[in-house]
């Protein structure tokens, strides 16, 4: 006889047989497998007609579920591709273009034990919303202070990663949204210590620029569905414009960033130093530990870099707009904290950040839901996920070079509202290091094409 | 344990190890004016004592180590937000404002709301400006700060960078002096899988276990959570293999308690406490019998298998060493485990099951087991375990004895004492001189503390006959010093054997004499 049981993010396999997936464990004596090659053990057994008791999975009870959820028919294709490859895949779908709606839809066919994985705490209380709303039923949560389990359970990557011990055991069905974070070395772990047999992925950005994407089918199945912005723009998604403003720095200013960007630039030159990619600029951190030197004119940069996101004349720039604008809704964007609270200081705006409490960061976004609040400001916490159907302007006031970072605010006010405009500014401080970091992240890299 | 951009690190020819900070006149200045700068910053702004740490590092001090300090300061000192207005309030109020009075895109706008809501909560207008954000963690208020001392605070800084450096091992490799059954139970809540091994010294390996399939950093944090716990000994030594996160080079790191041990903080050796009143009344009530059973609480660990029983208390006579293990909550299923581990074992185990928590019937287990077990109530009931320890002993040295008779060793010394000889190879000394006495080797005569080789018994007789009287006497005091000056012990069985006679007048041995036959 064959005895199966899961031991804390893995299979063990007591018995007289191996398996193709198993590896012998000489601490524990008895062979252990991956907890992600659940399934095709047991096929594999079935096939070998052996005789096995498996006391792997541990589901939280059934619940009934009632769905209620219509696709349109670019969803309705996505979801086919994925029953056509046997319940594995990543869906790659603009953001508002509804990925929730088809593994909804997906949840409610196969009616089975769920884990949804999401990058932050406000996508847990969208998600548990969207469960009550469609499938009508209760969904447990994992993470920020809250544990509970049930047929359908929201929880962070975070704690997906962190108690994959304890989790791994009991879902069937896995969603992985926003699956391109599922490709850093940590969380990867949480697709290989979990059982499921069934997998999605959903993205509207696939690549990473690290190149880490191509681990991903591996672990949760191909790209087997992607449709682009341009294809829904207009139908499915608002249509919207798009400008660059440029400001000046204040005289102050102009001087102090000339100061410290000189600083920077004479320490390279003294050593010799080019940069001309991101490794180059990596390897040249990487002396600052040791060197004194080399870290003050790093640090010289970044003080010059600071100056010119947070330029005071953006403010002034910023004012206008939200005067001349009185009726959008409006995002504004920030790369840094220190902004955020200047902004919301000075407008009176509500801010969200990591600091923010949150009791007050969920009635913040139900009051700009609602129309009490017509502007957030917030820097990269509310860059994913959270939907506010009716945004329509959106000020990038400051942000990295990252071509994902601009895809995922554009899609917060992208979201399909009959008659919306939607206006997406960006706000960048002339001759400055800061106009080329603007223009990177509009641009794909070759490398990602 | 540290942010991990905080460490730092000396790296050579593939060993890695922490920048530890000794006590040296420089580092003990910066702990100090830290320390100092908390003291002096009691009622204000986190920001504004962040600010004057910041100094420190402009100063030339390695800005990782100034704030590794801080950082670990920052949790002696209690922050908080002065709670006379709470701020959400205060912001929801304002943001509603706003709805009717538009937001504050000049100056006059901003004035008027702010001004409006200072009315409403009867507050003045600068109040209100510093409350709003009065709850960010940079406007807390340091209002308590308990200040280590500046050594002591190295030695935590230590401690931490070793832990942070330990959140990217893929394996730790341990041996140490004792602790091991808060070592082994810490190791199990933590999820870590451990490898014992026995060569000379006891030790352990320790990983997780998903590391069968891949080196993986995953069980790093829970590692470094168990350093602590090994270094609270004595005697450590300490291996881990570290996945250099930078450069992904596997590095190697050595940890010696006697190098170490002082630069370390480490928890107070634990006094040796008991699990419960039951265990510590056992051991009060056995050691005042003196039975000449030495017992030793938390004895190192028996491998079984590739897993280890620490049992509870050793019991240790001459040689013969029996376990004692006190079961206070247990069901059949524990006792089948602890059966199936001792099958792998070749130890006398006296397992005490408290019969007042017995979950099931025991009928089952002790026909199942070859498992030695008393119950008791309230607490454990001395005569069965001496009782057991008898037999224990009986058996023990019975088989020993048996060994022993099949045993041939040959013999070259003069004299051999049969303790000596018992502990050399770790049996009892009364199997010893029962094998011994019963069927003595070739040339030598079994006496009741050694056995004597015959030429030496002779070189004795030899001695006694020079000092015999005319008479053929000698004060019996006198034979004795001359045996014992022979390396002899049991002098008096030794002059029987060659043949003398023991003449008593009275009990009085001094006017004892010994007499040719």
């Amino acid at each position: 006889m064959i005895y199966l049981r899961f031991d804390k993010g893995t299979i063990l396999l007591r018995g007289e047989v191996g398996t193709p997936y198993g590896k012998w464990d000489p601490r524990v004596d008895c062979y252990r497998i991956k907890a992600m090659h659940y399934s095709e053990v047991l096929d594999y057994l079935k096939e070998s007609k052996l005789a096995f008791q498996d006391d792997v999975p541990n589901l939280p009870p059934v619940q009934q579920l009632n769905s209620n959820v219509e696709l349109r028919p670019y969803q309705n294709e996505a979801l086919d591709r994925w029953h056509q490859a046997n319940m594995r895949g990543i869906l790659v779908l603009p953001t508002a273009a509804g990925k929730t709606y088809v593994a909804l839809k997906a949840i409610g066919q196969l009616k089975t034990q769920t884990l949804i994985i999401v990058p932050t705490l406000d996508l847990i209380d969208q998600w548990r919303k969207r469960v009550a709303d469609h499938l009508k039923t209760d969904a447990g949560a994992v993470g920020g202070g809250e544990n509970t389990v049930k047929m359908i359970t929201v929880s962070t990557y975070d704690s997906a990663y962190l108690q994959a011990e304890t989790l791994g055991n009991r879902f069937m069905l896995m969603i992985f949204d926003e699956v391109h974070h599922l490709a850093s070395p940590s969380y990867m772990q949480i697709a290989e210590m979990y059982i499921a047999p069934y997998r999605m992925g959903l993205t509207a950005t696939y690549e990473r620029s690290d190149e880490r994407h191509s681990l991903l089918p591996r672990l949760v199945g191909d790209p087997v569905y992607t449709v682009d912005v341009e294809e829904l723009a207009g139908e499915h998604l608002s249509p919207y414009t798009y400008e660059k403003m440029f400001v000046d720095l204040t005289p102050k200013e102009q001087r102090a960033y000339d100061d410290e960007m000189a600083t920077f630039r004479l320490y390279l030159k003294e050593k010799g130093i080019v940069l001309r990619s991101p490794e180059d600029f990596h390897r040249f951190i990487m002396t600052t530990g040791r060197d004194r030197r080399a870290r003050e004119a790093l640090l010289a940069r970044n003080r010059a870099l600071k100056i010119a996101l947070n330029s005071d004349a953006k403010l002034g720039l910023l004012a206008q707009q939200l005067d001349a604008n009185e009726k959008e809704k409006t995002l504004i964007f920030t790369l840094h904290n220190d902004l955020v609270y200047t902004i919301s200081r000075r407008f009176l705006i509500p801010a969200i950040t990591y600091q923010t409490p949150k009791e007050e960061r969920r009635e913040i976004l139900e009051n700009f839901r609602n129309g009490q609040y017509k502007a957030i400001v917030t820097s990269q916490v509310l860059d994913e996920g959270v939907d506010v159907p009716d945004a329509s302007a959106g000020y990038i006031l400051s942000g990295t070079g990252s071509t994902r970072e601009y895809i995922q605010r554009l899609g917060r006010i992208l979201r399909k509202v009959e008659g919306k405009r939607a206006k997406l500014v960006e706000i960048v401080s002339r001759e400055t290091v800061e106009v080329e970091m603007s223009r990177r992240r509009r641009y794909k890299k070759p490398a990602e094409d | 344990m540290l942010p991990s951009e905080l460490l730092t690190v000396w790296k050579r020819k593939g060993n890695i190890s922490p920048r530890y900070a000794r006590a040296t006149e420089d580092s003990l200045q910066v702990a100090n004016s830290l320390i100092k700068a908390y003291k002096d910053h009691v009622g204000q702004k986190k920001s504004v004592l962040k600010a004057f740490a910041s100094e420190l590092e402009d100063e030339g001090y390695e800005y990782r180590f100034v704030r590794g300090l801080a950082c670990l300061l920052d949790r002696k000192s209690t922050f908080k937000c002065n709670d006379r207005i709470d701020p959400v309030e205060l912001r929801r109020r304002i943001f509603r404002a706003t709805r009717e009075l538009g937001l504050a895109t000049t100056p006059e706008k901003r004035k008027r709301i702010i001004a409006a809501i200072a009315q409403d909560l009867k507050i003045t207008s600068d109040t209100v400006e510093e409350f709003l954000y009065a709850d960010l963690d940079s406007e807390l208020i340091l209002e308590e700060f308990e200040p280590p001392a500046p050594e002591e605070l190295l030695k935590e800084y230590n401690l931490s960078l070793t832990q942070t450096l330990l959140f990217d091992s893929t394996e730790l490799n341990f041996t140490a002096s004792g602790n091991w059954q808060r070592i082994f139970y810490a190791v199990k809540r933590l999820g870590l899988i451990y490898d014992v091994q026995k060569d000379g010294r006891f030790w352990v390996k320790i990983d997780g276990p998903a590391s069968l399939f891949k080196l993986t950093r995953r069980y790093g944090t829970a590692t470094a959570k168990l350093l602590p716990t090994i270094i609270a000994n004595q005697e450590w030594t300490v291996e881990a293999k570290i996945l250099w996160r930078y450069t992904n080079e596997i590095c190697n790191f050595k940890l010696e308690s006697w190098k170490h041990r002082s630069m370390l903080k480490s928890l107070q050796e634990p006094k040796i406490s008991y699990d419960s009143a039951v265990e510590q009344d056992f051991a009060e009530q056995f050691q005042s019998l003196k039975t000449g059973w030495q017992l030793k609480r938390e004895p190192e660990p028996v491998p079984a298998g590739k897993q280890v029983i620490i049992p509870d208390f050793s019991l240790e006579k001459q040689g013969v060493r029996v376990y004692v293990e006190i079961v206070g909550f247990w069901t059949a299923e524990y006792l089948l485990r602890k059966i199936e581990k001792l099958k792998k074992v070749d130890v006398n185990m006296l397992v005490a099951v408290n019969e007042n928590l017995a979950c099931e019937k025991l009928d089952r287990l002790e026909k199942e087991a070859q498992l030695n077990i008393i119950y008791y109530h309230d607490k454990i009931p001395l005569a069965p375990v001496l009782r057991y320890l008898e037999g224990a002993f009986q058996n023990v040295q019975a088989s020993q004895t048996e060994l022993l008779k099949n045993l041939r060793v040959i013999f070259t010394e003069p004299v051999v004492d049969y303790g000596e000889f018992a502990a050399r190879i770790g049996v009892s000394t009364e199997a010893v001189k029962e094998a011994l006495t019963e069927k003595p080797p070739e040339g030598y005569t079994a006496m009741s503390e050694s056995l004597v080789r015959r030429d030496k018994l002779e070189q004795i007789r030899n001695k006694i006959e020079e000092q015999l009287n005319p008479t053929g006497r000698l004060p019996l005091s006198e034979a004795i010093r001359i045996v014992e000056s022979e390396g002899v012990a049991d002098a008096t069985k030794s002059l029987e054997t060659l043949g003398y006679r023991i003449n008593w007048h009275g009990i009085n041995a001094e006017k004892a004499e010994v007499a040719k036959p």
